[in-house]
């Protein structure tokens, strides 16, 4: 939809992106951190499929069921790849913000700052 | 602190909206993405790669390096986990330095406190367990549907991949990660975990062999087109969805 | 219609992201995240996309959401400030 010369999905993709980036910005917890990260990645998802969009447009996928138009193949394979990218990222981190508290005793930034 | 945030995130915010102006409207048939090589995949790509959904054809076979480092990336992160330490508070192992202050007497630390509520052990409620057994194969012929026909409908090696960990993770919390480990035997472990790069690196021998490219699939025959494709999407399913029920069963060990 | 429902889709997006960010108990977090990452799945049907949508829908559900539970269970489950 266009809304004073803008495309609104795209702005709300960057509201959510805008979203996210302030969680891991401003939040001192590191798992708020990481969800705020996983917010980020899920944005620029969307964002990257809403690009390859048609008008009308049917799963890029050539059955008796669907008919041109198609929305574009490439996003979506960008998207399988960076789902799984992010779901490694976010498991990783995990483990270390386990081993970060059993370490310190705490996953507050503001605390483990204070440390010696 | 968080007027700064602020400030940063309206200062990330306006250029990228000032550059979404610029782009053409995310559904008009005439932008870039759909007049250049899109249209190649979209016109030859059924008879080039043999498979009717374009996304697995763009994912297994026009651009399958991308996914070639992509297993690759997914099996480094299990790396990672795995060389973290192995002590925590959780475990009767620990770090050096925690034994000996715990043997010191230093209690009331939230490391002992964790370790009484993981060690006791939630009891699970019979209506859970019941339903997650049922269901559980079901979830599997689902997921290998989604295998095997990933060619024509929507599905593939990724989706059957997280469907496997899904159920995994699902008996896991339900049975206990100690009964469910033993479904992925110890001696087959790590060729299963690295089952997605070695198939990768299987197929682009093979594909060299008989196209002289790397990772090139014969265009004019079929059979081997879809028997490569096939072997990929198995090799991405297993490697991907052992590799999740490692990362789930590190964790909560 | 479908640009009524992709407004509200999108605006229920905006919502539940907000929410995480305010929620102090991380538990409630993690799980109107995974309310975000099935909204986000639903998105991406009405895209056109349903390979996306369905690894997004096994992942987000089954995989991500239970290591966060794991990680919430080992440490803490407050957010402090």
């Amino acid at each position: 939809m266009l809304l004073f010369g803008l495309d609104l999905d795209y702005v709300l993709v960057i509201v959510l992106f805008c979203v996210g980036l302030y969680m891991l910005v401003s939040k001192s917890n590191l798992l708020k951190k990481l969800l705020g990260l996983n917010v980020m990645e899920t944005a620029v998802f969307a964002f990257i499929v809403t690009s390859g969009m048609i008008e009308g447009g049917d799963p890029p996928i050539l059955v008796a069921g669907t008919a041109a138009p198609y929305a574009s193949p490439i996003p979506q394979a960008m998207v399988l790849t960076g789902i799984v990218v992010a779901v490694s990222v976010t498991a990783v981190a995990l483990a270390l913000i386990v081993q970060i508290h059993a370490h310190f005793g705490t996953i507050e930034v503001d605390e483990l700052k204070e440390l010696p | 602190m968080k007027a700064w945030s602020l400030l940063l995130v309206l200062l990330v915010a306006l250029p990228l909206v000032v550059g979404v102006v610029n782009l053409p409207t995310h559904d008009a048939p005439d932008a870039p993405i759909h007049t250049g090589v899109g249209v190649r995949y979209l016109e030859r790509g059924v008879e080039e790669t043999g498979n009717k959904n374009l996304v697995t054809a763009v994912l297994l076979n026009y651009r399958g390096f991308d996914t070639f480092f992509e297993v690759i990336v997914i099996f480094t992160a299990l790396a990672a986990v795995l060389a973290l330490p192995r002590g925590s508070a959780a475990r009767p192992g620990g770090f050096p330095e925690e034994a000996a202050h715990e043997a010191d007497g230093a209690g009331g630390r939230p490391a002992e406190a964790a370790r009484e509520a993981n060690g006791a052990g939630v009891p699970v409620s019979p209506v859970v367990s019941y339903v997650v057994r049922l269901m559980a194969p079901f979830m599997a012929m689902f997921a290998l549907a989604m295998l095997f026909r990933g060619h024509v409908t929507p599905g593939g090696g990724f989706q059957a991949a997280a469907v496997f960990a899904a159920i995994f993770i699902a008996l896991g919390l339900v049975l206990g990660p100690a009964r469910v480990a033993e479904l992925v035997p110890d001696d087959w472990r790590p060729w299963l975990q690295g089952a997605a790069p070695l198939a990768f690196a299987l197929i682009a021998a093979i594909g060299w062999r008989l196209t002289g490219a790397f990772l090139g699939f014969p265009t004019d025959d079929h059979t081997a087109q879809e028997a490569m494709g096939l072997f990929l999407e198995v090799g991405i399913a297993l490697g991907g969805g052992v590799i999740l029920a490692r990362l789930f069963l590190e964790m909560e060990t | 219609m479908s640009d009524v429902f992709d407004a509200v889709m999108l605006t229920l997006l905006i919502a539940t992201a907000v929410s995480v960010a305010r929620a102090r108990d991380l538990l409630a977090a993690v799980v109107i995240f995974s309310l975000y990452s099935l909204t986000m799945t639903l998105v991406w049907q009405h895209r056109g996309a349903p390979d996306v949508a369905m690894t997004e829908a096994a992942v987000g559900a089954g995989v991500t959401t239970v290591l966060f539970f794991i990680t919430i269970a080992r440490t803490t489950r407050r957010e402090k400030r």
